[in-house]
């Protein structure tokens, strides 16, 4: 290692040694004599670099890290205020969703739920009757009025059929009451002319934009209700 | 639901317990390495004032990550990078403020001193004068204990560059130390 080099070394860096080194300087005092002198230097150096830290500035850091810790806890809080408020909101859309979306796919699935819906609510012997009147009136929401009367209209109401308003009506049939439903067309259910299960069976007519559904037990002549409304229903515009 | 609720509470009760253990750590922290950061930001910016700000705006950017640091050898050197990156950005900030090192100067206040604080002063002006590419290297040295590796990864530098820095700097310093005026110190007492 030449002299040059061990300079640069112990310049760059006065507490490195490496075995060359090391041998250098044992072997050699005026090279000890020269780290003593840098190792001094550095010294110095060390003791000029301390400048003064301000007394209280720990006591600082800390405040401002309690203050921010604070201040980020409020904020927190605000979002996790905010992702709750999120979450009950979508909770209240989800339960809105399946509150007003049904299982059923056709208009007489959906009729049929709705006749076992109410069965046992009416009774063929049932001696209420509903004037002609009273139906119009009701009809009246649909645009739609029967000129006569036809068979024994025990109930007329208006019924939530998917949402929409409908008329649910309920006449005498020969062994159990018959359901008439009239539905304001709308396309989340579809159409469907003809539908049964075990115990009952089902037409639709699509009439002036209204589906006018009939449903009676297997005795019912569907065909023939269906017949009598078309004869009696008058549609107005 | 209410296996839920307890599950919630015990959440709470790590989440606070995570956050006293942070908060130890972060005290153990400012408590060990305050002073060191002090004095580096001093000699990058020879200002008190300016020193103490970008402590200060170091220690709460260390506090807001503190989850990152993993390892607590490194936390010198990860404080040094932060403080570094805050000076830059206070340049980005005010570039009318730009180093001239020519008109450093280091303020007097210590107009009676010992015969060693004299020599301090002296040797003050002497470092304040140096280039900032010498004397970043050799405060990191002398005051942060690096190695040449560790300043050359924190500078973003090649070893070799900065040990030739290293050796520029200490050269000018004792060669402004040999040729110290006899005189010194007296114009001060």
């Amino acid at each position: 290692m030449d002299d040059l080099q061990f300079r640069r070394s112990i310049y760059a860096d006065p507490k490195s040694r490496d075995e060359a080194m090391q041998e250098a300087i044992d072997g050699d005092p005026t090279k000890q004599q020269f780290v003593r002198d840098i190792e001094a230097l550095d010294d110095k150096l060390a003791q000029a670099m301390k400048v003064p830290v301000p007394d209280d500035l720990y006591d600082k850091l800390i405040l401002r890290q309690t203050l921010d810790s604070h201040r980020q806890q409020k904020r927190k809080n605000r979002i996790q205020l905010a992702m709750a408020a999120s979450v009950a909101f979508a909770l209240g859309l989800t339960f809105n969703f399946m509150q007003y979306s049904t299982p059923y796919s056709t208009l007489g699935e959906y009729a049929l739920a709705h006749v076992y819906h109410e069965e046992g609510k009416f009774s063929n012997d049932d001696q209420v009757r509903v004037s002609l009147a009273a139906l119009n009136d009701k009809m009246a929401t649909f645009n739609g009025s029967f000129e006569q009367g036809f068979g024994e209209l025990i109930s007329a109401q208006f019924c939530p059929f998917q949402g929409v308003k409908s008329l649910h009506l309920v006449f005498q049939g020969k062994s159990s009451p018959v359901t008439v439903l009239i539905v304001p067309n709308h396309e989340e259910l579809e159409f469907i002319e003809d539908f049964n299960d075990e115990n009952f069976n089902g037409k639709t007519l699509l009439m002036h934009d209204n589906n006018v559904i009939v449903i009676g037990d297997k005795n019912e002549p569907i065909e023939q209700w269906q017949e009598d409304i078309k004869d009696n229903v008058s549609w107005s515009i | 639901m209410i296996k839920k609720l307890f599950r919630n509470k015990s959440d709470r009760d790590q989440v606070s317990n995570n956050m006293a253990t942070k908060q130890i750590r972060y005290e153990a922290l400012v408590k060990a390495l305050h002073t060191d950061l002090y004095r580096y930001a001093y000699w990058l910016c020879h200002d008190k004032q300016v020193a103490e700000d970008l402590v200060q705006e170091t220690f709460l950017r260390a506090w807001r990550a503190l989850d990152s640091l993993k390892d607590e050898k490194a936390a010198k050197s990860w404080l040094i990078t932060i403080l570094r990156r805050e000076n830059a950005r206070r340049f980005e900030r005010k570039r009318l403020d730009m180093a001239d090192y020519e008109e450093v100067t280091i303020a007097d206040n210590q107009a009676v001193g010992s015969e060693q604080e004299i020599e301090n002063h002296w040797l003050r002006e002497k470092i304040a004068q140096l280039p900032e590419e010498y004397r970043e290297p050799l405060v990191l040295q002398v005051i942060g204990g690096f190695s040449g590796d560790d300043i050359a990864k924190m500078l973003d530098l090649n070893k070799n560059t900065v040990m030739t820095r290293l050796f520029r700097a200490r050269n000018q310093l004792k060669d402004a130390l040999d040729n110290e005026p006899i005189q010194r110190g007296q114009y001060n007492g």
